[in-house]
């Protein structure tokens, strides 16, 4: 976690109230309730000594740290204002009402899950009070298909194996194909990330994508394998993946919101000249039917090519 | 070497919470370190703007934190300040493990830096409250601290978060927005209301005081900075702000008709999840009836010579369209 100035002060002033109750706490027990590494508690517990209400009078925190436990030798005396947790900010009421208030719409949800989120953000509401108020300015959707949630969830849950009918887009066909569920995240659309028995490997699924989905009866094993990391987005193109490059004219721009590239570049006409990687460029194919007079495929040419016979074979149908 | 912000953010907060009657800024200074050396020490100068530069930027930060700090004038005029313990506490909350569960994870979701930041720091207040810690925190487990839903809310727009404080705070802005179909972008004057996420990205819904109507933004197309305007609101904040249907008819997921097409036997299992009535129709080749909304040409021309559109003939003549536009290319 990235430390600020204004996070490290909420933080420190938190951590008073919470050592004012807990002499002797244990350095890794703090860190964990707060979220931290014990390292930035260690470097808050540096800091928090020159703090106080006089530096000349000396009515500084006298907190010390032998790296195990955390002791407050003159708590009674110094720090008086810090008896009590601080009010909710705005940000903070919105961060949590706002998050919360998104996952329990989530379908396929557990029930107990939705109920606990429920209460959690009814009794922060009340603690919030006016600062809740903002909270409405801001909310999220999660989309998902409630049924293949709820059947994903239960074998993670129960480490089983799944049998699901998988549609792909570029290739506009279902597979089947067994996968053991590793987790379920949501990112705009929800998804299952899982070892994939068909292709033995790593595979993230799309639950709308989901046609059929079956609980078998046989335990899940995935490999021990890191999970993705989800903050630099779900397709993460690699360099070596071969090169496309499509030019759009100001009505084919979203192609540049939609796909990950490398780059885009303006074009006089307001529109782009766009380069990406993609493992299979035929999958682009739809993209070069669907942008129409909106843009064309520059490179490769057996792209271009292909979704020019496939607009021809399509005509031919209307007589054209 | 200066002394940290957050050292001299929490000695301010300290003397202010813990002060019994209102403090002036002269004693304010005289007991923090880092405001007795600011600006080369008491007396240099140029020390006193500096001071009061740094205070006021401080007492900005610590609201922004949730404090509630009241200004007062003291008998001799002087202007005091004092944050109450009565209006600074949190009032009692008891949370069960699975609500402390619950809410850990929705702290989790933000990958905006400073809603993350916020939301880690309201937990902290909680757990400082008696909060009890989750079975999933830092627990052991077989992915290394990942609990099996992770749901995730993207930001990445740079226009997200001086929109989201103009929401709260209610302020107008000015930015420059490039229009779907548009080549270059305009200015726009809006009185924002309220931000939304549909399917990963954000939309602004607000006022647009050129149009002088309500109009919804995709932040994405927001182009160059957001700037904040002062002045009030002209037009009336409704009660409810339906981003949602807006974006979902852009999307073409609110249908005013119904479509006919022929679509090969084997394809477009997509098309067929929306089909009220599927038809075998022979030599492999079904019927079906679609809901047909804006953007339904695009999406169709996708599956090529396995899609053919019988009805209705604005729909076949689109498409039609479309498709020479590509054979030509």
């Amino acid at each position: 976690m990235a430390t600020n100035a204004i996070d490290q002060t909420r933080r420190m002033l938190s951590l008073v109230t919470y050592l004012r109750e807990r002499p002797g706490a244990r350095v890794e027990d703090v860190a964990r309730a707060f979220g931290i590494t014990t390292d930035e508690l260690i470097s808050d517990l540096h800091v928090l000594p020159m703090c106080g209400t006089s530096f000349r009078g000396g009515d500084l925190l006298d907190i010390d740290t032998d790296g195990e436990r955390i002791w407050w030798h003159n708590a009674d005396a110094v720090g008086s204002g810090t008896g009590e947790p601080l009010r909710l900010a705005a940000d903070e009421a919105t961060a949590l009402l706002v998050a919360a208030r998104a996952v329990a719409t989530l379908p396929g949800l557990r029930e107990s899950d939705r109920d606990a989120l429920q209460r959690a953000t009814a009794k922060i509401e009340a603690a919030a009070g006016e600062s809740a108020g903002a909270s409405s300015r801001l909310s999220v959707t999660f989309e998902s298909e409630g049924g293949v949630f709820a059947d994903v969830d239960r074998a993670i849950a129960e480490r089983r194996r799944l049998w699901i009918r998988y549609y792909s887009p570029a290739r506009d066909e279902l597979t089947e194909r067994e996968i053991d569920p590793i987790r379920l995240f949501a990112v705009g659309h929800t998804y299952v990330e899982a070892w994939c028995r068909l292709s033995e490997a790593r595979r993230t699924f799309r639950l709308d994508r989901v046609a059929e989905i079956k609980l078998l009866d046989e335990p899940s094993d995935p490999p021990p394998i890191e999970p993705r990391d989800l903050s630099e987005g779900l397709v993460q193109p690699s360099a070596s993946d071969p090169e496309v490059v499509v030019e759009v004219g100001p009505g084919g721009r979203w192609v540049a919101e939609y796909y990950p590239h490398d780059s885009a570049e303006e074009l006089p006409d307001g529109g782009l000249r766009i380069t990406l990687r993609t493992p299979d460029p035929a999958s682009l194919k739809r993209l070069a039917l669907r942008l129409g007079r909106d843009g064309r495929i520059v490179a490769p040419e057996e792209l271009a090519d292909s979704a020019r016979d496939a607009a021809r074979a399509a005509l031919a149908a209307y007589g054209d | 070497m200066a002394i940290a912000k957050a050292e001299r953010l929490m000695n301010l907060a300290l003397c202010l919470l813990g002060a019994r009657r209102p403090l002036t800024k002269r004693e304010l200074r005289a007991s923090i370190e880092a405001y007795l050396e600011v600006g080369g020490g008491l007396g240099r100068a140029g020390s006193e703007d500096a001071f009061n530069r740094m205070f006021e930027r401080d007492k900005d930060d610590l609201r922004e934190l949730g404090m509630v700090i009241e200004t007062v004038e003291n008998l001799d005029g002087e202007i005091a300040y004092q944050a109450r313990r009565d209006s600074n506490r949190l009032p009692p909350i008891t949370l069960d493990a699975e609500e402390a569960a619950a809410l850990t994870l929705a702290a989790k979701v933000w990958q905006q830096a400073r809603l993350a930041g916020a939301a880690s720091g309201a937990l902290q207040k909680l757990r400082a409250a008696g909060m009890p810690l989750a079975d999933t925190d830092g627990a052991d487990d077989p992915y290394g601290g990942h609990s099996a839903l992770e749901p995730r809310i993207p930001a990445r727009e740079p226009a997200f978060e001086p929109l989201m404080l103009a929401c709260r705070d209610r302020r107008p802005v000015t930015f420059a927005y490039r229009k779907s179909n548009a080549a270059r972008p305009e200015t726009r004057h809006v009185e924002p209301w309220t931000l939304e996420c549909w399917r990963g990205h954000w939309y602004l819904a607000g006022f647009d005081r050129d149009r002088g109507a309500e109009r919804v933004f995709r932040l994405s197309r927001i182009t160059g900075p957001v700037r904040s305007r002062a002045g009030a609101y002209t037009a009336e904040v409704p009660d409810h702000v339906t981003v949602r249907e807006t974006v979902e008819r852009w999307a073409g997921e609110i249908a005013t008709a119904t479509a006919r097409i022929r679509l090969r036997q084997g394809a477009g299992y997509p098309l067929r999840a929306k089909a009220g009535e599927v038809r075998d129709v022979g030599d492999g080749w079904d019927e079906l009836e679609i809901p047909y909304g804006h953007g339904l040409d695009a999406w169709l021309v996708e599956f090529g010579p396995d899609v053919i559109v019988l009805e209705p003939a604005e729909l076949r003549a689109d498409v039609v369209d479309r498709l020479r536009a590509v054979a030509k290319g």
